[in-house]
């Protein structure tokens, strides 16, 4: 009878504790406020991204979504802090390029894209453009290309820093196009703009919202957007790819992760709210306005989009030889 | 009269009671975070942002932009009275400003610098008003050669700021140098000096070096005193400036005014220097140079304008060409953006209501600003009364939230503590910390320009020398250089070394 008696408790007990620990905790969650990781400055683009979604799911959820800035080290600090944080789903960093493209920049991480974090959703993209100087005599990609063979060496592009986004765009341009080109890197792109304007460096990959003010004032000339696809903020531009480079095509991307580890319950939790802020109107308005294209993808898509975009990229990073350390 | 007509409009849309009220919401938290050390109008502006959401983007613009030179206001204060450089651009205010609060000269210092600031907030702005779109075609001309030429005259110039030896100047310029390649190569990429420190691949922080050197060490060095002296004479001899004062500063104010409004137009960070500048420029052209350093009130004029000046006309750039010139601008490039506002060269003529309204509010929170600090120079003269054992750990507390309020970085806060303890170091072997900082921040910017140049000449180092505006500043530079290897100098700089 005591055997019995004990052996039905131990089965209770056994039941007890089967119950599922993640949707206990989903079902709650979130019930503290949240920490949003932008591994970039406040004001930027990145930040500016992260705290309209910040914002709506601070709305949302009745729980204050915090964004905090952890700049510096082409984001590897803000990644670094992300991926040691408990993965109780009360930390999310937002992801961008520099995620996927540091694996191959440097030979020491503190962290480890695949292993450390777990993908929620990618949330959008947008695109680059190509802009000349308007005394660069060439009024199209194709032209560009001519020109840039003809005289090897001699025209230069600037871009925001080394390995940044436009730096390797910059290089998969020279790689594909078989033209020399001197790469002129500044800090940041306001320096990078200003010798664009004057005249000192010939082309620039920037960012649509950057760019297009001085193109509308003529003091820059367009050429093409980097996306495979034109941009709705350019319609009229053509991309990289149909005006003489096929097969070239980047795309800036924005993405929400957590920690690995954290109950995927929670990650589903969080993906179908993300997924519901962006199909909101104003916000689908504002994040188009900025020239973002709304994906909102699931978990799994977003890790096999983030292990094919860290092969290209390794592939273009070893091509041009680029180095960090 | 277009611009009368500009004015009227801008008037109109800045004297509404919100606006106004934001407009002083801003310049006193402005000047409150120009008090607090550490905590800048950078931290500040990007806390503030979401707030910021919620208003009109005029008013939001205004009550940011009042934070920003009301931080200018505010970090004279603790310049001042403790040494401590509450904002980058303060740091020379404490060479002689700090030195008048120990003679017991507070008042008239916090006056000067409260009125020199007014003065040149009004004709930076006036100079916006009238002359913003020429002004930002002139600074787009300046590319690498002209910014590494003028770096090499501010880092000969810099010499000057030294009141003793000439060799330990050199050598703490040098020193400031070397400090400023820790971080991340521009050109190549690659990370120099940070010995696999994640935090320091971006450079060490302005802040944690200004405040270490000064602000530490000052309190380090006070407490090794044990009060067998006054740290500062209690016998405070009047809150206003006196008429001899006013007709010592009138002209370094005017000079200020001039310098910090041409350099802060210059994107890439005029507005730093120009308080270095300023100081330099007043020792050389002062009949008795000795007295700087040991509190002469042309050393907190001059800078304290030049320095305000530089932060109005650094708005030049961005609201005339979309062009952000320090870390401020390009917040406040991100608050226009999230307004939906694109800054670019039509914000003038699209939106010129916002162009306008922004300037006038400059004016009104340039009045603001000093009917607010005026009457408070007696409250922080008292605070000087304070015993200093409870004085100093309140300072200290304060610089420390400071310092990690900027990266929320606890590794900031140590590396203050460690330039506290080379500061007090250094005031033991007598060396002076402006020149390191000079050296700090030229250096970085002299090697990115010079190599950059070298870039985009294609090796060719004639392009100094080709250039115009390059040449000039070059020819001054060894002109300068002349005048101080000359004789005469150095017969004198003997003589009192000697003594």
């Amino acid at each position: 009878m005591k055997v019995k008696l004990g052996l039905t408790v131990l089965a209770l007990c056994g039941a007890v504790l089967c119950i599922d620990v993640g949707t206990a905790l989903a079902q709650s969650y979130p019930s503290k406020p949240i920490r949003l990781i932008v591994p970039w400055t406040a004001g930027g683009a990145t930040d500016i991204f992260a705290r309209i979604i910040g914002q709506k799911l601070t709305e949302g959820w009745g729980q204050q979504v915090v964004v905090d800035n952890r700049p510096g080290a082409s984001g590897i600090i803000g990644f670094e802090i992300a991926a040691r944080a408990v993965p109780d789903g009360y930390t999310i960093l937002l992801a961008a390029q520099p995620f996927t493209v540091n694996t191959s920049l440097f030979s020491k991480l503190p962290y480890d894209v695949v292993k450390d974090f777990a993908p929620v959703t990618l949330m959008a993209y947008t695109t680059n453009i190509l802009v000349v100087h308007p005394a660069v005599p060439a009024e199209s990609v194709s032209e560009l290309i001519t020109l840039a063979k003809s005289k090897p060496g001699q025209l230069n592009f600037a871009s925001m820093g080394s390995a940044t986004t436009g730096h390797l765009l910059g290089e998969m341009f020279k790689i594909m196009a078989g033209v020399d080109m001197v790469h002129i890197p500044y800090k940041g792109s306001a320096p990078a703009m200003t010798d664009l304007l004057g005249g000192r460096v010939s082309l620039m990959f920037d960012t649509v919202p950057s760019a297009m003010p001085h193109v509308k004032a003529g003091k820059l000339r367009a050429l093409a957007v980097t996306s495979a696809k034109r941009s709705p903020l350019v319609p009229d531009l053509p991309t990289v790819a149909e005006s003489g480079l096929p097969g070239f095509e980047s795309a800036p991307w924005y993405g929400a992760v957590v920690p690995a580890g954290t109950p995927k319950e929670i990650i589903t939790k969080l993906y179908t709210e993300i997924v519901k802020i962006l199909n909101m109107p104003d916000v689908k308005d504002r994040l188009s306005n900025y020239g973002y294209t709304i994906i909102g993808s699931t978990p799994e898509q977003f890790a096999d989009f983030i292990k094919t975009d860290m092969a290209k990229w390794a592939k273009v990073i070893k091509d041009a030889g680029i180095h960090v350390d | 009269m277009d611009l009368f007509n500009n004015l009227i409009l801008g008037f109109s849309v800045c004297l509404t009671p919100v606006n106004l009220l934001y407009c002083f919401l801003g310049v006193a938290l402005g000047t409150l975070i120009g008090v607090l050390p550490g905590i800048g109008p950078t931290a500040t502006i990007g806390m503030l942002l979401p707030i910021t959401f919620k208003l009109s983007p005029v008013t939001a613009l205004i009550m940011l932009a009042g934070i920003y030179y009301g931080a200018q206001y505010g970090g004279s204060t603790t310049s001042i009275l403790i040494n401590l450089p509450g904002e980058a651009s303060s740091v020379v205010t404490c060479l002689d400003g700090y030195a008048m609060a120990r003679k017991g000269r507070a008042g008239p210092a916090l006056a000067i610098a409260a009125l020199g600031s007014f003065f040149a907030g009004c004709v930076a702005t006036l100079i916006i008003t009238m002359f913003a779109p020429p002004l930002a075609e002139f600074a787009l001309k300046f590319g690498s050669a002209e910014y590494f030429s003028m770096m090499v005259l501010g880092l000969i110039a810099a010499v000057v700021l030294a009141h003793g030896s000439l060799l330990k100047a050199i050598a703490m310029v040098f020193l400031g140098l070397l400090l400023g390649l820790v971080g991340t190569d521009v050109n190549s990429g690659i990370r120099r000096f940070d010995f696999g420190i994640s935090d320091l691949s971006d450079g060490i922080g302005f802040v944690a070096v200004a405040m270490g050197l000064f602000g530490y060490a000052e309190i380090i060095a006070n407490l090794e005193l044990k009060g067998k002296r006054a740290v500062i004479t209690t016998d405070v001899h009047g809150l206003m400036p006196t008429r001899a004062d006013l007709k010592a500063s009138w002209k370094a104010v005017l000079r200020g005014t001039g310098l910090g409004a041409m350099l802060g137009i210059l994107p890439g960070g005029g507005a730093v220097v120009s308080s270095f500048a300023s100081y330099t420029l007043e020792k050389r052209v002062a009949a008795d140079p000795s007295r700087f350093g040991k509190g002469a009130i042309e050393g907190v004029a001059g800078p304290e304008s030049a320095n305000n000046a530089a932060a109005q006309t650094s708005f030049i750039p961005l609201l005339t060409l979309g062009l952000p010139s320090n870390a401020v601008m390009a917040l406040m490039l991100g608050a226009m953006t999230i307004h939906g506002i694109a800054p670019g060269p039509q914000v003038m003529n699209e939106r010129p209501e916002l162009f306008w309204s922004l300037i006038t509010s400059m004016w009104i929170g340039n009045v603001m600003l000093v009917v607010l600090n005026l009457p408070l120079i007696g409250i922080w003269v008292r605070l000087l009364t304070v015993p200093y054992r409870l004085l100093f750990p309140a300072i200290l507390l304060f610089c420390c939230i400071g310092v990690y309020s900027l990266n929320n970085s606890p590794f900031d806060v140590v590396l203050t503590a460690v330039f506290g303890l080379l500061g007090y170091i250094f005031i033991k072997v007598d060396c002076e910390p402006a020149p390191l900082l000079l050296g700090f921040i030229l250096g970085p910017m002299m090697e990115e320009h010079l190599r950059r140049a070298m870039l985009l000449s294609r090796g060719d180092p004639t392009v100094f020398f080709t250039r115009p505006i390059s040449l000039a500043m070059l020819v001054v530079s060894a002109f300068l250089l002349l005048l101080i290897i000359a004789p005469t100098i150095r017969r004198k700089r003997e003589e009192a070394f000697q003594e």
